[in-house]
């Protein structure tokens, strides 16, 4: 057992969790952050896919005691005050959300991309994602949620909201309907 | 989940220190630097360690130096990610650069790192499972048992080296730097580092490090190339790989007037527990030119040197026939590439 | 007629038209109404679930593929610290089975294992590591029995049976049904196509393992959390395995991280869940490792086909006539079905006038196999479209042509009496035409490219209950609050097909409302009616028609208050976009959420149930109802492949898919699925081999060759081809706004199309999956010295 000492969405951690304890266990079970997912337990499917120091890597076979001092995001880290990133926003508005399950991962994979290299092509973009399976979708939506992540994050747009703006939206009649309430 | 065992966990600051543990807790005290094989192994049972020591916090393991020879020295902990894509190593030794880049998955690749790739566990269809698979199995020579149960009666293990890196690396002559506290520094050819055992395909000592790989300047008109045969694009092990390398001296660098062909060596993996340097093509290729009809005898050689077994997925049939095509396609690839800068 | 009730009429459907004119809600490119949720990790799926107190229960598994069990000794496990609960076969020693007339299933084993991996005991610990440890210390003996590994063993020999008592020796369904004469129509046709061809067998490999907990209150109410798509089914089993009256179990299925049909029996980690926490007092964790995951399988059956298809000199089809041997692994399963819709779902789009299909499913001391997305008819389906195109190049006939000429059209019945309703196969064959440049590729590609094709129909439910009863298959309720929220309570299971979000649509098109006026809970047993489960695609039809008819009610109610408010008639009542309005006077419009409040104010407490079950369909003899279905879907594949003569791979470079689903409630969503099946059968055609080694004679014999996703390998972004998916609105009488399935028929076409294609690109017919590069080098060099081989007629 030891103290892990970390920073994890932005706040300094102290967790005590045993020495042969992935990152993604320590995560799940003892930090409450479920939203990194187990798929295959080795490496083999990227739904734990996380960034540490801004690096997409997979936690289930990245031992907790290894990220001592570093900087963890998870899925749950990218939702800011304003609301989820621009590329959660841009994975709801393709529709490419089936089961979900390795979508947290495939995301932090996408994220990553987007932030080093918003002008990626498509097969940069499926190069960038061939760590993370996903048994939904035939990948053909998530592609056309990354592109749109890059062009939005090109055009500036952070996409904090987006959801939100959209159901506030429906003109006079939402804002009517919100006014008379 | 699939667990990992127990085990405690340390992370020495320094070289001396990380070496300072292996020789006090030797085979117990086991290293780990991306964890992309370590882990999944202890998960699997088909390694054990009392202490994980993590090369993490060691300072200058991950760097490229070129060295007053024209050598680069590359570091033990220098990511895959980072070896497919720097500059110098694409230019010289496009083969190796390629081979990086053709690891696993963007992830692994990311984590795991060129010690751990040339340090990789050899591996089999009957020993990477979990301890219930294995245990069903009546285990095997590799580990917790006495049978084989791809050379049936066979004595030593032939789990099969699958590392990408190693076959490249032999072909462009590296050296290995090992570092033991007791014995300091030692050299040795990346050629000679693999040895016919499954078990442990390595002349490593339980106390001793990689530290880095030295791969010396190329030839002036060096081309090499790597290939591998995968079910899927990314994340597969190698079914078969191949590594070429040959001066090319002459010629016009045209079709008609390629030049011919010098130093050829050519290295076949995912066959045996060690890569495996394919016999006299090098006799047989040098000073010839380089063209189709050469390429041809090349493969047919190389084709009654490689016998793949059931270790690896896929049947041993098809993986034999597919050695003269990606010998072919490397030498292809190789001459097409140009000379390394 | 149980007990002499008659059976009250709930066929409702309600026809195609929007309900206020205009569609405000169907047919939109719209976000899911769970999307964000998954997007930014708030999903709770059953393995996030942590409950106070929580134990982690794991399984030990038979080494054995066949074995008799001598003795259990599980004194030493419970004596380990932190061991809380240790439990066997003889716990639960009631049989189950999803289908009713086939309970073969135990919990735990009892005295017999029957594959590798087989479910022997299992224990609950404070923690996963304690449990595993726990699971060492259990001391079994076994008495290794004969393992049956090859189907066709088992078709001659049942000594011993793998289920003693058998009266069919090792065989677990027949099914042989003829309708014409076949033997006469085959002798007198211009052409017949004879040969056998292979299904291997492949796994659902969701990324999600399966998960469940449990908890038993202190109130005598016991709760299961599972990643189940059939939360009533498990219900049911639970119920009747653990001995407790129905009325104390409650099911509820979190988010589920993807099924494809492999969570659609009742398993033993939730009979053990439950159990486990009635015995500790705990909660229990049920989590399976991914190997597990091969192990609880239900995967798509190996099948060997012999298929002879019959036509006229002017290509039109005389007869179909099929002998299938069905490989079931250890348990029944869905079995049963799946031996009948092997023949069953053949009978369109193209219509023969004669057919006869011989199916016999055998059990194998394999991992059990059940329904994978396109239960039954996709393995038989590969055999018909490969034959369909080597008549039509016998007749001389373009394939799409053949098609064309062989379409069964719509509004009739097939030659085993089922009703196909709308069909809207020949504009999918159209629009592949087009889409693809077919007509400037096929034959004319260079060697080694070509491009092939291939159709299909499929169920939108089907009119066999899995248990015989008289009541609804789907069932829903709409409560309206007076905050302007309409809720919906679903039975449905949303397992990423989206079916909550298709729930909302509904409701909201019927209701006026936005989509963030409506909130869906679904798959929770004490919350929700009962509806079926999430399988043969029956949802969007079944629920989708029991949403509008519960809207309806609603809508009504609404409508009467809002015209006597606004003084203009009920009928002239638009609720629309989070409004009602007058439909001739847009300015007189109130917020739908004082027109609820009107209703409200009016009637009393504003909710309404809905109901559909399924109009009569079926042939008229033994199983003529299993694949009967209100509406059927159809598919039309063009897949574009280059074949790789040095090495045998085949590239499948892309596929382009047109799919009649009649009205797309909502495209994207459709799309979606179009796309993840095609992906999904493409996958199976050379990359996903779910294989045991088979050999007898060696110490391997009946392990899982590939348990891992390492190993198994499922398609990567890098592999998957280009999918263009196009959407053909046939718009059906029976659904929803003319709504039918898109789950599962556009994985169908996708074998034979690549299949198909490689003959274009290479001249070679391959029959036996899986066209691994081996195999493909192997029938191409026969190909090119002239020997015909087995791939090859």
């Amino acid at each position: 057992m030891r103290t892990l000492r970390f920073r994890l969405n932005g706040d300094d951690a102290e967790i005590a969790a045993p020495d042969h304890w992935t990152l993604l266990e320590v995560l799940r079970y003892r930090a409450g952050l479920t939203g990194s997912k187990q798929g295959c337990d080795k490496g083999d499917c990227g739904a734990c896919t996380l960034h540490v120091d801004g690096k997409s890597v997979l936690s289930c076979i990245t031992l907790a005691a290894d990220v001592d001092d570093r900087e963890v995001t998870t899925i749950e880290g990218l939702v800011g005050p304003g609301g989820p990133d621009v590329v959660q926003d841009c994975f709801d508005e393709s529709g490419c959300l089936q089961c979900g399950f390795c979508q947290p991962g495939m995301i932090m994979a996408a994220r990553q991309l987007v932030t080093e290299d918003p002008n990626a092509d498509r097969d940069t973009i499926k190069a960038a994602l061939a760590s993370n399976l996903c048994r939904c979708t035939g990948y053909t939506k998530i592609y056309e949620a990354v592109e749109n992540a890059c062009k939005r994050t090109l055009a500036g747009d952070t996409g904090r909201g987006g959801r939100l703006a959209d159901l506030g939206g429906g003109g006079d009649e939402a804002r009517a309907g919100r006014e008379s309430a | 989940m699939l667990r990992l065992p127990a085990f405690a966990y340390s992370s020495p600051k320094s070289l001396e220190a990380v070496l300072a543990t292996l020789a006090e807790q030797p085979g117990r005290a086991r290293l780990i630097a991306g964890g992309t094989d370590l882990l999944p192994n202890l998960k699997h049972g088909i390694e054990e360690a009392g202490l994980v020591v993590s090369l993490k916090h060691v300072p200058g393991l991950d760097g490229v130096e070129e060295q007053s020879d024209g050598s680069l020295r590359l570091g033990a902990m220098l990511t895959l990610e980072d070896l497919a894509n720097h500059d110098v190593v694409r230019a010289r030794y496009p083969a190796l650069a390629s081979a990086a880049g053709q690891i696993a998955g963007p992830h692994h690749r990311r984590m795991g790192t060129l010690g751990g790739n040339v340090c990789l566990n050899t591996r089999c269809v009957y020993i990477n499972q979990t301890h219930f698979w294995r245990e069903s199995l009546g285990y095997c020579l590799k580990k917790d048992g006495s049978a084989c149960h791809v050379v049936k009666r066979g004595k030593r293990c032939v789990a099969a080296a699958s590392n990408d890196t190693a076959p490249v690396l032999t072909t462009l002559g590296a050296r290995l730097v090992i570092a033991s506290a007791a014995r300091g520094e030692r050299e040795i050819d990346v050629g000679d580092f693999y040895t016919q055992d499954g078990v442990f395909n390595k002349d490593l000592q339980p106390d001793e490090m990689l530290t880095h790989v030295i791969v010396p300047p190329p030839a002036k008109g060096l081309h090499s190339a790597y290939g591998k045969l995968r079910p899927r694009d990314s994340i597969d092990f190698p079914r078969l790989s191949v590594a070429v390398a040959f001066v090319l001296k002459g010629g016009a660098g045209t079709a008609a007037d390629p030049g011919k062909v010098h130093d050829l060596h050519i290295v076949v993996s995912a066959l045996a527990s060690t890569p495996v340097k394919l016999r006299k093509v090098d006799e047989l290729a040098e000073g010839r030119t380089a063209d189709e009809t050469l390429f041809e005898e090349i493969a047919a050689a190389a084709y009654k040197q490689c016998h793949p077994l059931t270790s690896i997925d896929g049947d041993p049939a098809y993986r034999r026939d597919m050695v003269p095509v990606y010998v072919k396609r490397a030498l292809r690839d190789a001459l097409a590439s140009g000379a390394s800068a | 007629m149980a007990g002499g009730i008659e059976r009250k009429s709930i066929n409702r459907t309600h026809g195609p038209d929007a309900p206020h004119g205009e569609f405000h809600r169907v047919g939109k490119r719209a976000r899911k109404v769970d999307g964000i949720g998954k997007a930014t990790g708030q999903a709770v799926y059953a393995d996030d679930i942590q409950l106070p107190g929580m134990l982690h229960a794991k399984t030990l598994r038979s080494p054995h593929p066949h074995a008799r069990i001598v003795s259990i000794d599980t004194s030493k496990a419970e004596a380990l610290p932190g061991v809380h609960g240790v439990i066997t076969g003889a716990d639960m020693p009631t049989k189950y089975g999803v289908i009713p007339w086939t309970p073969d299933e135990n919990a735990l084993a009892v005295d017999r294992v029957r594959f590798v991996g087989d479910e022997v005991a299992a224990v609950a610990a404070v923690d996963e590591d304690t449990a595993n440890a726990a699971l060492r210390l259990i001391e079994v003996e076994y008495e290794v029995l004969h393992p049956y590994l090859d189907p066709k063993e088992s078709l001659e020999r049942h000594d011993p049976a793998i289920h003693e008592g058998n009266k069919k020796g090792n065989i677990s369904k027949h099914v042989e049904l003829e309708f014409g004469d076949v033997a006469a129509a085959l002798a007198s046709s211009a052409h017949v196509i004879e040969d056998d061809y292979a299904f291997h067998g492949t796994a659902h490999a969701p990324i999600e393992p399966h998960c469940a907990v449990a908890q038993a209150g202190h109130d005598g109410v016991l709760t299961l959390w599972s990643s189940t798509q059939i939360p009533h089914y498990v219900h049911r089993a639970l119920a009747k395995v653990l001995d407790i009256e129905a009325h104390r179990i409650r099911v509820i299925q979190p988010h589920l991280g993807g099924a494809f049909g492999g969570k659609s029996d009742p398993f033993y980690f939730e009979f053990c869940a439950c159990l486990l926490a009635m015995r500790t007092g705990r909660p229990v964790k049920f989590l399976l490792t991914r190997e597990e995951t091969f192990y609880t399988h239900r995967g798509r059956h190996p099948m060997d086909m012999h298929f002879k298809t019959g036509c006229d000199a002017d290509g039109k089809i005389t007869a179909v006539d099929s002998k299938i041997l069905i490989d079931g692994g250890s348990y029944s399963s869905f079995g049963l079905v799946t031996t009948y819709y092997a023949g069953q779902l053949l009978c369109g789009p193209c219509h023969f006038p004669t057919y006869r299909f011989d199916s016999t499913r055998v059990f194998t001391n394999k991992p059990p196999c059940g329904p994978k997305r396109g239960h039954g008819s996709v393995q038989p389906r590969f055999a018909l479209e490969i034959q369909l195109d080597r008549l039509a190049t016998k007749v001389g006939l373009d394939p799409i042509e053949f098609r064309r000429r062989n379409f069964q059209g719509s509004n009739v019945e097939t030659v085993n009496g089922q009703t196909v309703t709308s069909n809207g196969f020949v504009e999918c064959l159209d629009t592949i035409e087009t889409a693809s440049g077919w007509k400037d590729k096929r034959g004319k590609l260079p060697r080694g490219r070509g491009i092939g094709m291939a159709g299909s129909m499929y169920i939108s439910g089907t009119n066999y209950a899995v248990y015989p009863n008289d009541m609804p298959q789907a069932g829903i309720v709409v409560k309206l609050d007076r905050s302007g929220l309409a809720m919906v309570y679903t039975g449905t299971s949303d397992i990423g097909q989206g079916s909550s979000s298709v729930m909302a649509t509904i409701v909201a098109e019927e209701l006026g409302l936005r989509m963030d006026q409506v909130r869906v809970v679904a798959a929770d047993t004490d919350l929700t009616p009962v509806d079926l489960g999430a399988y043969s695609s029956r949802i969007t039809l079944m629920a989708g028609n029991a949403a509008v008819d519960a809207s309806r009610k609603l809508r009504k109610q609404v409508q009467e208050a809002v015209g006597e408010h606004l003084d203009v008639p009920a009928g002239r009542v638009i609720l629309a976009d989070g409004w009602a309005f007058d439909a001739q006077d847009g300015d007189k419009r109130i917020p739908s959420r004082e027109a609820f409040e009107l209703a409200e104010s009016k009637f009393e407490t504003l909710a309404a149930a809905g109901s559909y079950n399924t109009p009569e369909r079926g042939g008229d003899y033994r199983g003529g109802t299993i694949g009967a279905s209100p509406a059927y879907s159809f598919t039309a594949h063009a897949a574009e492949v280059e074949v790789d003569f040095e090495t045998g791979e085949i590239h499948v470079e892309k596929v382009w898919i047109a799919h009649d689903c009649g009205r797309a409630i909502s495209p994207v969503q459709v799309e979606g699925q179009i796309e993840g099946s095609t992906y999904m059968g493409v996958a199976e055609v050379a990359l996903e081999d779910h294989a045991v080694f088979d050999d007898p004679a060696h110490p391997e014999a009946g392990l899982h060759m590939r348990p891992s996703l390492l190993e198994y390998t499922i398609p990567t972004s890098v592999d998957t081809p280009e999918l263009e998916a196009h959407i053909i609105e046939s718009i059906d009488p029976e659904g929803p706004y003319g709504a039918k399935e898109a789950g599962e028929g556009p994985l169908h076409g996708s074998l034979p199309a690549v299949a198909n294609a490689i003959y274009d690109a290479t001249g070679v017919w391959m029959t036996k999956l899986p066209f691994t590069p081996g195999k493909v080098l192997a029938a191409l060099r026969a190909h090119e010295s002239g020997t015909p081989t087995g791939e090859e007629a």
